[in-house]
Order: C-alpha cells, then structure tokens, then sequence
C-alpha cells in the first residue's frame, strides 16, 4: 500500500541544509496498520506529507498504491491524494462554509465516490447525527475531529493519513475519538499511517516505529514491551 | 465758512480716509492746512471783482457755494435747510492733465439737507471737471449765475429777474436765485424748490473780502450774501410744504485755508431781530500760543460789516448732548461786547449729524439774550473735528 | 500607555501592506475631494471677486438702435436728474496673448460700495483720478503681463495699446481685469468721448429714457448662479470618491483590528482599561488620518492645478465666468479638506472603535458568533438599504410636485438616496443569489464549496463590492448622460445653424449691408435676426391668468426654405406646418427653457412689455434651447422689428451650391470694412461649440474614470488583506485533492462572477442614474429634459470593465497563490 525505499528529504535553512529524514525504508500493506512516534521535530510531518504527495523525497522513492509519486504531476498527486487518500489534521481543517454534511461529503464527492449509505453510516457512527446543517465552529472539538475522520473516509480510501488526531483533544475525548478511528478505519478497510507522540494512541495499532533525528528506529523497550 | 469740512471730505475721501497722504501726517482738520504749492495764494492785495468771482477759481486748491436757511411753513413751524458745493482741485494750476476726454483737473462734491424737529435727511453726491471743459456733470459760471451738480442746482432766476427791486441791480444775475435739488430715499425723498432774493448787498469779510484764518496771516477770500428772503417749497419724506424764511449764502476760496495745527472749528451765521447779522467763528488751536483763533463780521441791516477782530469775541460751550457717538456742544455763549451782544445760542434739536464723507454737525439755532431769555434772533451753528 | 501605543502600531510594522493599504484609501479619498473642492473654492472665489465688481449687479443703459453713447448723454442723464455712471470696457491684449479686460470707470458716480471698496484698496484717490493714474489689478492677472508680485506695484508694462497706468494690486478683482479710471481707459483703448454704457443701481431707474434700452441686472445671472449646478455635479462626484475611498480604509481597518484581537485582549490582560484600549485605537486612527489627508490634500492640490485650465476654460466658455487659472485657496479650505478626510475616517473607524470596546477580555464564543452576526449584518443592511431607498422615493415625490428649475438639491439627494440604498441592498442581494446557486449545484462539491466559500468572505469583500457597485453605476449613468447629451446637442446644433455664415455688422450698416448680399449672385437666402427685451407681464392659458413679471429675451429669426425645416419644435398646437405658418403670421414659439419654467403649452397667450405699450402673442409650439439658460421668445424678424422695434443682431447667409466664398467674403469685408469678427463661418461655429461640450464633460469623465479606479483599487485592497487566510483555507482543500491550477481558477471565478453580477446590477441602476441626471438634474440645473439615449456599447463596457477590474484585483493574490510552493501552504496552514 506505502512504501518507502531510502527516501531522504533536507530543507534549505539559513544555517545551511538541515537534514530530515535520512535512508527512511517503510511498508504498510492495505489495511495494516503503523503508528509513527517521534519527538517534535523528529520529521513525523515530513514523512506522512511525503506520503499524501503534499511534498517529494530528495532521493529514494515513496510508493503509493503502487505508483511512484515522485512520478507523478501535481494533477496527479491531487488525483491521488482524492481518490486513494484519507486525511485527517491536528487542526481538523473543515472547510468554515460548508455545513457538517457537505464537509463529510467534500473529498467522496470531489472524488466522485460517495455513497449516500456509507455517509450516513458515518453520520450515525460519529454520533453527527441530526447536526448535518450545523456549521464547523457550532461543533465541540471532538466533534469537529470526528467530522474530520469522516470527511477522510467517506470515500473508503485505501490509506488513511492521520496527523496526531487527537493532539487537540482532552483525554478522555481524545480515547473515544481514537476508539472510533480505529473502528471505522476497519469498516472502510482502509491502511492506517497515524503519526503521534503518544504511546497509548500507539498502542492499539499493528505496528509501531520511532523517527529520531530523521532515522526510523525499532521501538524501545518500553514501547515493545507494551506491545 | 463751515467749508472746510467740505475740503474736508474731499481730502478724506482722497486720502483713502485718511490712512495715507504723501505728507505723513494729515496737516490740520482733513488736510485743509496744506501748504499751498503751485496753486494760487489768497492775499489781502487782491481785489474782489463781480460777477466774475460768483465763478469758480480752479487755480486755488479748494472753494465753495454754502447756502444755509432757517425757514417756517403756512403753520409756523420752523425747518432748516442746508445746500452747498465745494470744489477742490485735484492738481496744481502746473499740472494739469491733458483734456482728453474724460480727464479732470476738478473734483466736485454738494451736500444737502433738510430738516425739521427731529428729523435730518442728508445727501451728497460727487463729480469731476476739467477746467478746460464747458460741458461737465458739475460747474459754476458766473453769468448768468449757475451752480450745479447733477439736476441739484442753485442758478438766476431769470424770468423774474426784472421784478426784482431792491439794491441789485437789474443786471446782476446773482440777485435771484433759483435753487432746486431733490433726492430719493428710502423715507420718500426730499428736497426743495426755492426762489431767493437778495434784500441786502454782498457783504465782504475780513479786510475787503480777506478774511484771515490763523494768528500767522493764512488765509482766504470769503464773501456772503447774507439777506436772502426765500420763498417755495420744501419737501421732506415726501410731503411738500410751503415755506418763507431767510437764507445766508456763504462764498469761500483759498489754497491755504487752515494752520497745521487746527484741527477743528465752530462757525456762527445769526440773523438777529434787529436786523443786524453775525458771522463768528473760532478756529480750535491757531491762536496765538495754540489757543483758539476768533474772528467775525458785525453786519448792520444796511449790510455794512464791521469786522471782528479775535479779543472781540468770547465763545463758551455750555452743554453737550451726545450725537452719532460723540460729545457735541449744542449750548454756547456767544459774548461780542462791542456791539453789546451776550447771547446763549443753543440748537433747539440736537440731531444735525451729517452722516457724509466726512462727518460733520450742521444745524439751525435760536439766540436768546443770556441774562433775559429774550429771543433775539435765529441761524446757524456748523461744528467740526468733533 | 506610549508602550500600548508602539505595541498596536507594531502590527503595521508586521504587516506594511495593511497600513500601506488604509493609507492608500486615505490619500485617494482625500486627494479626489480636497481636488474637486479646492477647484471649487478656486472657482468661488473669482465669481465672487467677480460680482463684487461695478459691471455686474446693475442695471444698464444703451442706445436703442445700438449707437454708442457718449459723454455727453452721461452729462445730459445726470443733469436730468438720472443716477447714471458711465462704464468703458475692452479689451486688450497682454504680450502673452492672454484678453485683458479693461473697465473705465468713474468712482464718483459708480453706484453701491463695491466701487470704492475695489477702486481705492489702497493708496489715495487723487492718484487714481489724475495722471499717470492707475491700474488696480488681480496678482493672479500678473502673470499675463509677465510681472513678478514683487515688482508689480508701481510697474508700468508695456502693451501694444500703450503703456498701462502704474500697478495697483487689488486682490478683490476678478482675474484678468484692469480697473482703472475712465480717462485712462478712454486714453489705452482710443475710444474718444464714446462709452460702453451707462449703468445705475439695480431697480433705481422705473423706465428707461427715451431712446434707451434698460437691461436689468436681475436678467443678467452672475455667474456663480450659473455655475452653481456644474459645481454640485463635481461636488456630488467627489463625494462619491472620499466615499468609495473610506470604504477601502474601513476595510483595511476591519482587517486590522480582527488581526490584533489577540493583541488586544492580551493588553487587556496585561491591565490596559477598555477605555485605554479604544482611546488608543482612535490615537492610531487620527495619527494615520494626518498623515493621510495631508498627502491627499497635497495631492489634491495638485490634481486642481492639474483641471483647473480644463475648468476654466469650459466655465468661461459655457458661462461667460472668468475663472481663475492659478489655484487661489482661503485658508479655510486647508482646514476643510482634512476635517472631512478625517471626520470620514472616524465614521469609517467608528465601528472599528465600537467593537474595539465591547471586545471581551476572554474572546469566548467570538468565533461561533461570526455567522449569526453576518445574518445580523445583513438584516441591518437591507433593512437600512429599505429604508434609504423610502426616502428616496418620498423625495421623488416631492420633486416631482416642485415646479420646475426647482429642487436641484433634492435631485442629487434622490441620486444620492439611490446609490446608497443599491449598495446597502447588494450584499444581501449576493447573499441570496448565492444560496439560490448553492441548491443548483448540489451535486458539484466544488461548486457547492465555491459558492458557500463566496458567502463566507462576502463580509469582508461587501465593501468592496459595494464601491464598485457605486463607481461603475455612475460611471454608466454619467457616460449615458454625456453621451445623450452628446448626440442630442450636436442634432441642435445641425438644425440650428443652418446658414454658411453669420455676419454681424454694426447696426448702422445693417441695412446696407442686407440690401447689398441680397443683390449677390452667391446667396441664396438671408436670415436676418433681431434681438430685443422685455417683461412678460401676462399668461393667459386655459387655468386662467397669471401675471409672472418676468423678464424675457425675444429673438427674430427668419422662416424661410433653409429654416422651417430644420429648425426642431418640441410640441406645436397644430403640427409643424400650421405652427410655421401662425409664426409667420405673428405668432410665437417659446423655448423649453421658459414653457417648464412657466408652465405654458401651445395656445397659451403671452403679453409682454413693448415699446407701444404691451404686445399679445399667442405661442404657435415650443422649440429645444439647449445650453441656453434664459427664457426667449421667438418671433418673425419683421414682425419683432415692427412690434418690439428689436434691434438688429445677425444675417444668416445661406449661399448657393458651389458660390464662391472666398469671393463673397473679400466683396464683404471691402464694400463695409468689416471688423474680423463681423463675419462667422459656421463651421467654426459648431467646432467651437463641440469643442465648448466636449471640455465640459472632461471634467465629470475623469472623475469617474478615477472613481472607477479607486473601486477597483478597494477590491484589490480587501483582495490583498485577505489573501493570507484564503490561503489557508484553500490548503485543506489542496490537500484533500484538488488541484492548484483548479483552486486558482475557482478563485478567479469566484471574483470574476461577483463582479460581473455586480456589473448586471449596476446596468439598471446605471440606467436610473442615467434617467435621474437627465430628467430631475438637467431640468433642475438648466430648465431643460434631455432623451434618455440607452447605449449597448457603454453597458457591455461596464459589464467588461466590472470583470476586468475583478480579474486584475484577483490577479495579484492568484498568482501569489499559483507562484506559493505546496510547501508554503502546509506551512502556513501549520503555522495557525
């Protein structure tokens, strides 16, 4: 499904190149899961923007259902981003002048892939039921995150992007909202990159890897061993 | 001579009221003590001659044609009148401008007024000349006599000249007079239409007709004409009236009529019960050691003057009333000794402002003996630099 | 308290583009108004220098048959008992080609103070009257002379005429005029013992003396009446301009302030009083508004440097009003124009302050109220559009019952009333037309998002919209204007100016003249004109008998083959040719101008004062009279000769086909030695008079062309404060997908389909504007209805011209948005 081989990415600072991801290898076969950990400015960003094709590797290769993107135009790499690809952001980006249901319909429509059973699948499922007409910023926060996850599934994409969904959310919201990703990304039988700092987000997912200074490392002790 | 305030208003209109004259300082009341220049001098050595001085003298700075009256209408109730021209000459006799058209070497202003109890209507009006002119908007000319300015003018009245009797002669001119001048105001108008007739000679001032204006010999010719009776009509706020009463013409020319330092003066014209008549006036600050500076005529009823010299003549205010905003003296004594004459001469209306140009007070009086209060005759009070 | 100051100016230093942008609105505004007015006191100014002179505000006298009157019928007057005064005028010309004025005059018997007051400003009297005499003069006339302020007083220049009389400066007298006494005058311009006319107070005289005419000033419109409409037009324009300026600044502000809410709720915290707060925002706003209005009046000034010969010149040629070429401003201008730049800019930044206020220290809830409060706003605005738009027609009520030449103010009002309530109105009215289109495109996500994203930034682009609205309305309105005005004065003109050439020669010779061109080979038809005045005492129409007392001009002119044709009638009582034939027979047309003023129709009978007494003249139709601004009467020639004995004015010469002009103009000149001025070919005429139409308009079109361009800088402007946070929310959308180059298109879209509603819009309203200057101004300000002339192409104009300026406004941030790497974008949308 993602495939990274040697992929190596520096941005030009004023201090001269700055290194930050470095002969990074990874797989991720369809409906698998990988949460990637790392400190903040580890290049967890870097990397999941390197897979949605919002940026291109210096070298090596990133590998999306099976196409290079480094490949591929810009029309193209938006073309997969809308087709193949789920997004979902720290910030939740909804878009301030749709209402919730045309947001959760915005990528399956762009990408000519809704189906209205799905949507209202997830309506019910995100507990967004009976607040279609409301608009983003009449929502809760946890609301509006889950109105981010399902605008990222509403087309079943084959992988979903998650960048620390829940980094904005209290603990207990930030565990249900978590819960209810991990169920719908199942229902949608879609891959699942999750980028986070946190272990207990981690933690239900298959696979776990650590970016250190723009090198991807097994886990530690601690985190296998909570495995 | 109440005349200067003539020159006055010319200077003063001249001068851009007062604010500049090439001299500096304005030399006494509005000019009239500036030095003479190129223009012809007033001196006891010229001799008068008539008609010809009836006319007007271009080459002295300043002249005029002063007619003050004290008539009564068909009730008896008195009205005063007031008409006088002045000329001034806008350049010296050396400089005349070329007599192209519209070019003027004289500048002529008449004022009128009529009065009666407490109402006062004045006018004046402005013209040019050139001497070398014979068709002006303003004139005199001697024969026949006419005086004019505009349609106000005071001319012989010829038709019935050969009526006339008395001392003037059949051909004097200057023996019956016409004068006629109307105005329009926003009161209804007012004016007059006079005839008047000479009951007495011409009575010359001063020595033969120089009459002397300031204890260093300045000077000027001064005539009057002081025994007109006048008969007509009068009309004042657009009611016309018939009158009868007496008249004082005054004839006045000089280059030089002021000392430096007088800056005002107060001037008598009287016709008494007697018959007699006087001319008396002070010039305040030409005397000797700044004093006032006297002078008069003592006219018999036969018109034989006696002139007055400055210690024969006293003249005290004796009350003010306030007028257009200044202090005016309308109370005098009147003390001439030597024709045994102590008279308080008082304005029965004190409201004679003349608004002109130049502002002045001009205004009828009545004589009263000071120690009986017997009315002793009527005239007129002219006050200036007040 | 300076710490909080420097902290909220700091946002500038952080963003220069925003104060560049307030400071852009400020200087435009203020430089357009303080322009327009400082032509405008410049303009006041020589009218009132003007009416303050002797020649105008009082009656005159001339010779019947057009003698010149002399010094001796002054004398003659005068000793009749007749206030008269006589008055030289003429002119000369100054080594720089410029006509000088001169007027003769006699200080003596010049009626009123105005005289003196002009005559003796300084210096004595004595000097005027005598030799060398003197010539009072305008500093601003000083330079056609080619002498510096400095030297003038006491210089003497020479002219081709002869030396002038010393200088005098007297600043009171209107450029371009000499005063000086009557004798000089007599000497510089050789008139000999002649006069130009007597002239007496107004209204002092009841008849005129035998053989005499008497004009009375009261017919003789001074010309800042006039001029009166031409500078509300320009003042209403430039309103329009400070308007459409502000709104950029209250843009710019609003940005400013919903930037610095975090700024300033964190002062507060830090212990500044709201009170504080709002004090120091208005600190910010005066300071920026100095600066602002200098430059604008700076600018402003020279814009007025810049139009003022145009105005001039067409207020000269149009009015016969001298204006000033040199800026002369009151020191009350200076302080005018930075009060209104500056009152503009508080009631812009009024509602800046008012939020700044009841800014909430915690700013809970502000961002789910946004939504309700932009409903709110709409409401606001179409209940206040309702509301302006009610006034609006209650003063088109009471216009419409005003007689007519009435309510000029009203009429701009009602124009006014229009324009606001059109712009209140359109942001609702987007509002609604975009959740019309929403529903139709339910089915296209982009489309969908395009238009809910449209009516998310209305708010901050209705200002905008708004300004533009305005400036292309009034841009279409006045281009129809202009244009109707065009077409319809130059078909006048063709019927009215039917003879080759126009030949007038003095009265003396008319005669002659007349006998010997109907002898030529070369003429075909003469069309002798006569000219006379009167009073019009009497209207008998079928409402009954009105007696008007108004003064009237008459004009004879002469039906014949060339005329009756051509010459246009607006209504008759029979049709033209029954009309043509009573007019022959001594009936008489009436010009717009006087039937709207009086209210008369064909068939209505007219007295009029007459030298027999009074003359009855039954109006046969009524004829167009644009650009005049006076009642007339036409008549037959003869029959004004007989009745009103009219003097003569002008021969129409109509010349046979192919005669030989050259000929027949040498033959004339030498046979009656002509002045060169006698003789006017009509093709120079018509040039003059289109030249004349022409320059009038210049004026209105470059304002509204500059309108025009600062809307469409306030549609940038908002376009530019708002880039940043469109970009962040186009990011999600590149990320979810969609392509930049499709972003970017639906971006110009967007704006592009805006304008272009906007410019739909300001089609019809363009048109009423067009109606409202047409048929409530024009009869307002000149007497006289013009058609309402629809152009297609100036509509596709606006239409084109509303998409461009949205196109090239939404350029400058597309391209940023096209030239941004993707990088950029995930950075700023990380950046929150």
């Amino acid at each position: 499904m993602l495939e990274f081989n040697q992929v190596h990415k520096a941005y030009a600072t004023p201090q001269g190149p700055l290194e930050v991801l470095t002969a990074v290898d990874l797989e991720l076969r369809p409906g698998g899961s990988l949460a990637l950990m790392g400190e903040s400015g580890s290049g967890k960003s870097t990397l999941l923007h390197l897979a949605a094709g919002l940026d291109l590797p210096d070298s090596g290769e990133v590998v999306v259902a099976g196409r290079s993107v480094s490949t591929l135009d810009e029309p193209d790499r938006a073309r997969l981003r809308r087709e193949t690809l789920g997004l979902v952001f720290q910030q939740f980006h909804l878009v301030p002048s749709l209402n919730v249901i045309d947001n959760l319909r915005l990528q399956a429509r762009l990408a000519k892939r809704e189906t209205p059973e799905w949507s209202a699948h997830l309506m019910e499922r995100l507990g967004l039921a009976g607040l279609e007409r409301r608009y983003p910023e009449q929502l809760s926060g946890g609301q509006q995150q889950r109105l981010a996850i399902g605008r990222a599934l509403a087309p079943r994409p084959a992988l979903l992007l998650a960048d620390e969904p829940t980094g904005n959310l209290d603990e207990t919201t930030a565990g249900e909202v978590l819960e209810l990703l991990l169920d719908l990304v199942r229902e949608a039988g879609s891959a699942l990159l999750m980028v986070t700092h946190s272990l207990r987000v981690a933690a239900p997912l298959d696979r776990c890897l650590r970016l250190t200074h723009g090198r991807l490392e097994p886990p530690s002790g601690a985190e296998a061993s909570h495995r | 001579m109440r005349p200067w305030l003539a020159v006055a208003l010319l200077l003063l209109t001249l001068a851009g009221c007062g604010e500049e004259t090439p001299s500096g300082e304005p030399a006494g009341f509005a000019g009239l003590g500036e030095a003479a220049g190129s223009f012809a001098q007033a001196g006891p050595d010229i001799t008068l001659r008539f008609p010809e001085d009836h006319a007007a003298h271009p080459d002295y700075r300043i002249e005029w044609w002063y007619l003050t009256a004290n008539l009564e209408d068909e009730h008896g109730e008195p009205l005063g009148l007031q008409w006088t021209l002045f000329r001034q000459a806008l350049t010296p006799p050396d400089q005349q401008p070329e007599p192209t058209p519209w070019a003027s070497d004289q500048l002529w202003m008449a004022h009128m007024a009529v009065s009666r109890g407490d109402t006062h209507r004045v006018a004046e009006r402005f013209a040019r000349s050139h001497s070398a002119s014979d068709s002006s908007q303003a004139g005199v000319v001697a024969e026949p006599f006419a005086a004019w300015i505009d349609h106000w003018q005071l001319a012989s009245h010829e038709e019935t000249s050969d009526e006339t009797s008395g001392e003037a002669s059949k051909t004097d001119t200057f023996a019956e007079l016409q004068l006629t001048a109307h105005q329009d105001d926003e009161h209804g108008g007012f004016g007059y239409d006079l005839t008047l007739t000479a009951e007495g000679p011409l009575v010359l001032h001063g020595e033969a007709g120089f009459s002397q204006k300031a204890a260093d010999g300045q000077g000027s010719f001064y005539y009057s004409q002081p025994f007109w009776r006048i008969e007509g009509e009068v009309t004042l706020d657009g009611e016309t009236r018939m009158v009868s009463g007496r008249g004082w013409l005054d004839r006045e020319w000089s280059s030089q009529l002021l000392d430096e330092r007088q800056q005002g003066w107060d001037w008598f014209s009287l016709h008494l019960e007697s018959g007699h008549k006087l001319m008396a006036f002070q010039l305040r600050g030409g005397g000797e050691d700044g004093g006032n500076y006297r002078s008069g005529t003592w006219i018999s009823p036969e018109g034989e003057p006696t002139a007055l010299a400055p210690d024969a003549i006293g003249m005290t205010p004796l009350g003010t009333r306030r007028v257009a905003g200044r202090e005016i003296p309308n109370r005098w004594r009147l003390e001439v000794p030597g024709a045994g004459l102590d008279l308080v001469v008082e304005a029965p209306h004190a409201e004679r402002w003349m608004d002109t140009s130049v502002p002045y007070w001009e205004g009828e009086v009545v004589a009263r003996d000071a120690d009986s209060g017997e009315d002793k005759g009527i005239g007129y009070l002219e006050m200036t630099g007040y | 308290m300076l710490t909080a100051l420097a902290t909220l100016l700091s946002h500038y230093k952080r963003h220069p583009g925003q104060l560049a942008m307030l400071l852009l609105g400020l200087w435009v505004a203020g430089a357009l108004w303080s322009g327009v007015q400082a032509i405008n006191a410049s303009a006041r100014d020589s009218y009132a220098r003007a009416e303050a002179l002797f020649s105008t505000g009082l009656d005159r006298l001339e010779y019947r048959d057009g003698e010149p009157l002399t010094r001796e019928d002054f004398v003659r007057l005068r000793r009749a008992g007749l206030p008269v005064s006589p008055l030289l005028e003429g002119t000369l010309e100054a080594p720089d080609g410029t006509e000088l004025r001169v007027i003769g005059i006699d200080p003596f018997t010049l009626p009123g103070d105005s005289a003196f007051a002009a005559a003796s400003s300084q210096g004595e009297l004595t000097d005027f009257l005598t030799p060398p005499w003197q010539t009072r003069i305008a500093p601003d006339t000083l330079p056609a002379l080619g002498v510096n302020a400095r030297e003038a007083p006491g210089a003497e220049p020479r002219l081709a005429a002869g030396r002038l009389p010393p200088l005098v400066l007297s600043p009171m007298l209107p450029p371009g005029t000499l005063v000086m006494d009557i004798a000089a005058a007599a000497v510089l311009l050789d008139s000999g013992e002649q006069l130009s006319r007597l002239v007496t107070a107004p209204e002092v005289l009841e008849r005129a003396p035998e053989g005499l005419v008497l004009t009375r000033a009261a017919t003789l419109v001074s010309p800042g009446q006039l001029t009166e409409s031409f500078h509300l037009n320009l003042t209403a324009m430039a309103l329009l301009a400070l308007v459409v300026g502000l709104f950029i600044v209250q843009a710019a502000l609003g940005l400013a302030l919903e930037q610095r809410l975090g700024m300033l709720r964190t002062l507060r915290a830090l212990g500044v009083s709201g009170r504080g707060l709002v004090g120091l925002l208005a600190l910010e706003l005066v300071l920026l508004g100095v600066i602002g209005a200098l430059a604008g009046i700076v600018s402003g000034v020279w814009l007025a440097r810049v139009l003022l010969p145009d105005v001039a010149a067409t207020l000269g040629s149009l009015y016969g009003a001298d204006v000033a070429v040199t800026l002369n401003l009151p020191w009350h201008y200076w302080f005018g124009g930075l009060g209104v730049t500056l009152g503009g800019l508080l009631l812009a930044g009024s509602g800046v302050l008012w939020r700044a206020a009841r800014l909430s220290v915690l700013g809970l809830g502000q961002a789910q109220a946004w939504r309700a409060g932009f409903y709110r706003q709409l409401r606001g605005m179409s209940l206040a559009g309702g509301g302006v738009a009610a006034v609006g027609l209650v003063l088109w009520a009471w216009i419409v019952r005003q007689p007519p030449g009435e309510g000029l103010l009203a009429g701009f009002g009602l124009i006014a009333a229009l324009l606001l309530a059109s712009a209140l109105l359109l942001p609702p009215t987007i509002a609604l037309i975009l959740a019309g289109l929403g529903q139709l495109v339910r089915r296209r996500p982009l489309g969908q998002w395009a238009l809910a994203d449209l009516q998310l930034q209305l708010p901050q682009l209705a200002l905008a919209m708004m300004a533009l609205l305005i400036a292309l309305s009034a841009n279409l309105g006045v281009s129809s204007m202009v244009g109707g005005f065009r077409l319809t004065f130059l078909d006048w003109l063709d019927q009215r100016l039917v003879a080759d050439y126009y030949l007038r020669p003095a009265p003396e010779q008319f005669d002659a003249v007349q006998s010997w061109l109907a002898e030529r080979p070369e003429v075909a038809e003469l069309l002798p004109t006569r000219h006379a005045e009167a009073t019009l005492l009497e209207i008998e129409s079928p409402d009954g008998l009105r007696v008007p007392q108004l003064p009237v001009g008459l004009y004879g002119i002469t039906p014949g083959e060339m005329l009756i044709p051509s010459w246009p009638l607006l209504s008759t009582q029979a049709g033209r040719d029954a009309a043509w034939q009573s007019f022959a027979a001594g009936e008489a047309f009436v010009n717009e101008q006087l039937a709207i003023d009086q209210n008369l129709a064909p068939g209505d009978r007219l007295t009029l004062t007459a030298p027999s007494g009074r003359e009855t003249l039954t109006i046969a139709a009524i004829y167009p009279d644009y650009g005049n601004t006076r009642g007339e009467v036409l008549l037959a020639t003869p029959q004004l000769a007989e009745r009103f004995a009219a003097t003569p004015s002008s021969i129409g010469i109509v010349l046979t086909l192919g005669a030989d002009e050259v000929g027949l103009r040498d033959a004339l000149r030498q046979r009656f030695e002509l002045g060169s001025d006698a003789l006017v070919d009509q093709r120079e005429v018509k040039r003059v008079s289109v030249e004349i139409f022409e320059r009038t308009f210049t004026i209105t079109r470059a304002l509204s062309v500059l309108t025009l361009a600062v809307a469409a800088l306030a549609l940038l402007a908002s376009l530019l404060a708002q880039a940043r946070e469109r970009r962040r929310q186009l990011a999600p959308l590149w990320a979810l997908g969609v392509p930049r180059a499709r972003l970017v298109t639906v971006q110009l879209a967007q704006l592009g389909g805006m304008a272009l509603a906007v410019g739909a819009l300001a089609v019809p309203l363009g048109s009423l504007l067009a109606l409202g200057l047409v048929a409530v101004i024009n009869v307002a300000a000149f007497g006289w209805r013009l058609p309402l002339h629809v152009f297609p192409g100036d509509i596709g104009l606006t239409l084109t011209t509303a998409g461009a300026v949205a196109l090239l406004a939404a350029a400058l941030p597309a391209a940023r948005l096209w030239r941004t790497p993707p990088r950029a974008l995930l950075a700023e949308e990380g950046g929150t």
